[in-house]
């Protein structure tokens, strides 16, 4: 019975921690070791139907007339968002747009459930959809519907993730970041900061994005970059001792770009401890991170600017149903990165407050 | 101690045939080094001690107080976590919650202190908040056991439910109340002053000079190791029952002229080694060593010798450890101590020429202790031959590393390291050699070494201590002194890892959470409160985490979300690795804080040592899997032993 127990026990030890190790990093990469993990259980159509009350007006309404001229247009957006912080910016955006413009939006949550974004393009493709933006975080899964959608002669553009596959799919454009780009705009940051040798340090292995984020940083940099694990999220005081580990090893670094808030954070933290100036980088946005950069400890955070994401995919399609534009050109329109400096953390601040950054 | 109770009935039952003619071998005698060996915890020890040495050797900044500082970070919440997880084991039950209760008790704490519209945050006074988390943490400790107990699952299932529940929580309430996967401030709260120091205070290192530290540093540690000493003598041999004698005269004489030597040594200037006064301490130690043995103890009868069979063996023995040891010195001479060329797979010269000298050295020396093993037991000149012999082959291995070695550690702390080896290995023969055996149990004198043990571990560990806490005012002149920071969450791993042993070993509830993990209902039977020592276990859990909730809240100031979670394997892994069985029922507190040194020596120390983190896991799981190893087999060979 003992024997058998701890067989179990050992079942569920493994099964848990497969479980665990994915963290809940509050960006979504593209299509990086997005977390799979329910945040929020809320049904996408009672969450669709709420948006469109919003927007103030009737969900695939053809019937409604509006004085403006894309009042009959619809435009479905389906994203694997799971409405935390980062995805709330993106709806706030697409939101915004369609009222700027008149048209309706379905925005379509599926919580990182490739099953349920199917069911939502399908839904879209039906209700006659005048434009269809999806996130690719599964592209195999995803993309047969959106070349349906193509094959349907509905405009399909990409955003956040599925920067490699939007072609192949047949949609007009993607509207995104690439992580490598990110990574290079850092590695020119760290140029004009004057470092010397940046140690590149990531929160998880395994993880694309972030090992795209310092493969960018390697293209551009101009000194040396060493990459390293440095422990989870979940445990700061060891991710902070590990970089401090890594500073008393290798006395010549002078600068940490962390793959991720937290992890910049961390490394602040390590600086003072070894008691050595460092520059320090960043991804993304918390509270921590914007408060210290305005403290001017951290000297920059790179900003997917996803509210671009959300915005930007309506007014290109307004633009194609309306004035038949086409915009990028064959290649992806880059949302970021941008970034948050001790010159403009106030304003950050504040949009962060109010929901657009 | 009631693990050893415990395992022994556990045997008695096994093995129904023992009991029969035996004399009953709770009674038979065992001596100091054997029954050290049948601690729970000390394979882990042995795997500490080593894999702290290994680290040190390789990398410069892991030893210094600077990495010290830094990994005993690591330790302090890892090892109250383990030790609360060990005690809860040792009842036989698990708490996969513990992980992500960390996290959400500092979170609600900071919410509790927060004051954000009509919400959420009460914006409490830390003074009320602190307590009301604390009972809110006792509280999830006391539904995991009373579920366990009402339903009759297993405590895997039953905590994993309040793992998720735990989990979702954190992230639900923090989107909520902030809308945001990280929540602070914590130093908003009133009282926050007071309470930063309690959790979150530092001392560091060069704030704080004292010059005089390496002389308190040398005398504590000399002291300590002559207490353990004196505490082994006292545990392994035969108390004289003469009184005072011309021996306690000797006694007396060599220890004057050993200090007196001792003190002149440290009166030079300190720059060189003043080899006569060093010489003359060694022989005052030695008289005074042979004159306390002679006085303290009953002279050694003659024992048999080995026959011709056993020490043609020893012979051979000897031979492939003199061998050995003698092909390590070669390598060593021959290859290139400074070449950086790979070898093969990620092996440099430099680190080849390394592992072929410490193994080498280390299977002889294994060989050379077999030998003196085959020529049978002391007092037996030709044991002691061997030994004297070993002794020979430490001095001349660490002249050769003082010569060879192109590092300043190796050639200094390393070498004095070796001699005092073979200086204490040394002295055990030569008593060994005079002084008879005790075959019998004398209560009185295994108290006396209990004792004598703990005032010198006491002293060992003040010396370093200190050695670690101050700066000189030379060194702060001299520059390049890192600010190592030691944070006052080493001294509650301390404070939580006495308490729990202090309960296990020394309380009726400490003997309870062994008989409840080791057969329940056995326990129940003979009227031990079985469902309440569990569900207070479980308490004892969440308190721990509730702890290091505060630690890391009161440190970081905001949380994330996700603090915590998945650390509860780590917690069971570290407790494992100490010796705690995961069936329940054997280990000890102890082990837990020394599996979570080891794991935490180990991750940091890769990053110390500048090896490619991608590797990271493969190494970690080498080392742990070498611990629980180690751990079993040294545990088997002394159970079996004592039959």
């Amino acid at each position: 019975m003992k024997k058998l127990m701890s067989l179990l026990a050992l079942l569920f030890a493994f099964a848990l921690v497969a479980a665990a190790c994915s963290s809940d990093d509050d960006s979504d990469d593209d299509g990086s070791g997005s977390s799979s993990e329910t945040e929020e259980s809320s049904s996408d159509t009672d969450d669709g139907g709420d948006d469109d009350a919003d927007a103030g007006s009737d969900d695939g309404g053809d019937d409604s007339v509006d004085l403006t001229q894309g009042g009959d247009l619809t435009f479905h957006m389906v994203t694997h968002s799971d409405d935390g912080p980062f995805w709330s910016v993106v709806k706030r955006g697409a939101e915004d747009a369609a009222a700027a413009v008149g048209v309706n939006l379905v925005w379509a949550p599926s919580n990182n459930d490739p099953e349920q974004q199917v069911a939502d393009i399908d839904a879209a493709i039906a209700a006659g959809s005048n434009g269809i933006a999806a996130s690719l975080a599964s592209p195999d899964a995803v993309a047969p519907s959106l070349e349906a959608a193509v094959a349907a002669g509905i405009p399909v553009y990409t955003l956040n993730s599925g920067v490699n596959q939007y072609k192949d799919i047949g949609a007009v454009t993607h509207i995104g970041q690439t992580e490598t780009v990110a990574g290079e705009g850092a590695g020119e940051r760290f140029n004009d900061l004057g470092a010397t040798k940046v140690l590149c340090a990531f929160q998880e292995q395994s993880n694309v994005g972030l090992e795209e984020r310092c493969a960018g940083l390697e293209n551009t940099f101009s000194g040396e970059v060493v990459s390293e694990f440095v422990g989870l999220d979940a445990d700061q005081t060891a991710q902070q001792n590990t970089i401090a580990a890594l500073l008393a090893e290798d006395d010549s670094i002078d600068a940490v770009l962390g793959t991720g808030p937290v992890v910049a954070v961390s490394a602040l933290g390590a600086s003072q401890d070894a008691g050595k100036e460092l520059i320090i980088g960043g991804f993304d946005i918390t509270p921590d991170i914007i408060s210290a950069i305005d403290a001017g400890d951290i000297a920059f955070t790179v900003d997917q600017q996803q509210y671009l994401q959300g915005y930007l995919p309506v007014i290109l399609m307004y633009l194609q149903a309306t004035n038949q534009n086409t915009a990028g050109g064959g290649l992806p329109v880059l949302t970021g990165p941008g970034f948050v400096t001790p010159e403009n953390a106030a304003e950050v601040a504040a949009l962060v407050e109010a929901g657009t950054r | 101690m009631n693990q050893e109770t415990t395992t022994e009935i556990a045997e008695k039952a096994d093995d129904p045939g023992s009991g029969a003619n035996a004399t009953d071998e709770r009674l038979s005698h065992r001596g100091p080094f054997q029954r050290l060996l049948t601690s729970p915890e000390i394979g882990a020890l042995i795997g500490a001690v080593a894999i702290w040495a290994f680290f040190w050797a390789v990398s410069v900044p892991f030893g210094t107080a600077g990495g010290t500082a830094n990994w005993l970070d690591v330790a302090a919440t890892l090892g109250i976590m383990a030790v609360v997880v060990s005690m809860l084991m040792i009842g036989g039950e698990f708490d996969l919650s513990s992980g992500a209760m960390t996290g959400a008790t500092g979170i609600l704490v900071i919410m509790l202190v927060k004051d954000i519209g009509e919400l959420g945050g009460a914006g409490l006074n830390l003074w009320i908040a602190l307590p009301l988390s604390f009972l809110a943490a006792l509280g999830v400790g006391w539904f995991n056991g009373t579920m366990v107990e009402r339903t009759s699952l297993p405590s895997f299932i039953v905590t994993l439910g309040t793992f998720f529940v735990v989990r979702g929580a954190k992230l639900g309430f923090s989107k909520l109340i902030v809308d945001n996967v990280q929540v602070g401030r914590i130093d908003e709260g009133a009282g926050y002053e007071f309470w930063v120091k309690v959790f979150a205070s530092t001392w560091t290192r060069t704030e704080h000079q004292f010059d005089n530290r390496d002389v308190f540093y040398n005398q504590f540690l000399l002291a300590g190791l002559v207490f353990i000493a004196l505490a082994f003598f006292e545990m392994n041999f035969r108390r004289s029952r003469t009184g005072f004698s011309v021996w306690t005269g000797v006694a007396l004489v060599g220890a004057v002229i050993g200090l007196g030597a001792y003190a002149g040594m440290h009166s030079t200037d300190g720059t060189s080694i003043n080899w006569i006064l060093a010489i003359v301490a060694a022989a005052g130690a030695l008289i005074g060593i042979v004159g306390w043995a002679r006085w303290r103890y009953d002279a050694a009868e003659p024992a048999a010798e080995a026959d011709a069979g056993s020490m043609a063996v020893a012979g051979r023995y000897t031979l492939i450890g003199l061998a050995l040891v003698g092909a390590a010195v070669l390598f060593a001479w021959w290859l290139d101590s400074t070449s950086e060329r790979t070898v093969a797979f990620l092996i440099t010269i430099q680190g080849l020429r390394a592992m072929l000298f410490v193994s080498l050295f280390v299977i002889g020396l294994v060989y050379l202790s077999r030998a003196a093993g085959a020529a049978g037991r002391a007092p037996n000149r030709n044991v002691f031959g061997i030994q004297m012999l070993i002794v020979a082959v430490i001095v001349a291995v660490a002249f050769f590393i003082q010569i060879e070695s192109a590092s300043r550690k190796f050639r200094t702390e390393f070498f004095s390291v070796m001699l005092l080896i073979a200086l204490l290995f040394a002295v055990w023969s030569v008593v060994s050699l005079i002084s008879a055996e005790r075959r019998t149990p004398d209560p009185a004198a295994d108290a006396w070494g209990r004792r004598l043990v703990l005032v010198g571990v006491l002293l060992a560990i003040a010396g370093v201590v200190i050695r670690l806490l101050f700066t000189t005012t030379a060194e702060i002149e001299a520059g390049g002194v890192p600010p190592a920071s030691f944070s006052v969450r080493i001294l509650w791993f301390l404070l939580v890892t006495i308490i729990a042993v202090f309960t296990l070993g020394r309380t009726r509830f400490g003997s309870w959470a062994f008989a409840v993990g080791g057969n329940k209902e056995a326990a129940r039977q003979v009227g031990v409160p079985a469902a309440r020592t569990k569900t207070q276990l479980f308490m004892i859990v969440s308190a721990g985490a509730w702890l290091v909730g505060m630690l890391l809240a009161f440190r970081l100031n905001s949380l994330q979300a996700s603090t915590g979670d998945g650390l509860e394997f780590e917690y069971i892994i570290a407790a494992v690795v100490g010796g705690n069985l995961l069936t329940g029922g054997y280990g000890s507190a102890a082990g837990g804080a020394i599996g979570a040194l080891i794991m935490a020596m180990s991750a940091q120390g890769i990053p110390f040592a500048g090896w490619n983190s991608d590797w990271r896991f493969v190494f970690l799981g080498v080392i742990l899997l070498l611990a629980v190893i180690a751990n079993n087999l040294i545990r088997a060979r002394a159970e079996a032993s004592r039959r």
